[in-house]
């Protein structure tokens, strides 16, 4: 079973980006949201395993992106 | 007299302020009730904040720069028209607000207990960009 894994890339100017690996539907939005301090900005893409149901996780590649 | 500006920032942690002040080198002084900031001739200015760099830290004709508390319990910047021009400007606050991002996002891991995989920093077109990565059980 492949590690979940989340890399948080912050900027000069303190906006920060998440990239998660090995999370499925609704568990991508959950770890984001826990990770959103409540004063900084975020920009939060979803990748495509957000659209996919847990049923099919296994198919679906890690280093998809989207 | 250099006059003070303030300067909107979204942060509004003191902890990670603090923190992040620290990291980029100063001892800022903490008080709840608000300080003084004093010009570089040692005359006290009307401007108050509750995170002051005393202008001892920074440059010879520096003055002191506040972060003050608003309202909403945001923060904003206050720095002289001098020390903006030295320096101390938007790009320096944007690497404040990196700095306290880093803090903030280490603190929250940790509380959620993820694993801390490493930190790299990335030179991009647009600066520099700390990464942080972690496992999740």
């Amino acid at each position: 079973m492949c590690e979940k894994t989340i890399t948080i890339e912050i900027d000069e100017q303190g906006n920060s980006s998440i990239d998660l690996h090995g999370f499925h539907g609704k568990g991508c939005g959950d770890v984001a949201e826990a990770l959103r301090g409540k004063d900084t900005l975020v920009v939060d893409r979803k990748k495509r395993e957000y659209h996919v149901p847990v049923s099919e996780s296994r198919v679906v590649h890690n280093s998809t992106k989207g | 007299m250099s006059k003070y500006e303030v300067l909107r920032t979204v942060l509004s942690e003191e902890r990670f302020l603090v923190e992040a002040l620290r990291e980029l080198g100063y001892s800022p002084k903490v008080s709840h009730e608000g300080m003084s900031l004093y010009g570089y001739l040692g005359d006290e200015r009307p401007e108050k904040a509750q995170i002051v760099i005393r202008r001892r830290q920074l440059d010879s004709a520096s003055n002191d720069i506040g972060f003050a508390r608003d309202a909403n319990g945001v923060y904003h910047a206050l720095i002289s028209e001098y020390d903006r021009g030295i320096g101390f400007n938007d790009a320096w606050l944007g690497r404040v607000a990196q700095a306290y991002k880093e803090r903030q996002t280490m603190a929250i891991a940790k509380s959620k207990g993820y694993r801390f995989l490493g930190r790299q920093v990335v030179e991009t077109p647009a600066g520099k960009k700390v990464q942080l990565r972690f496992a999740v059980r």
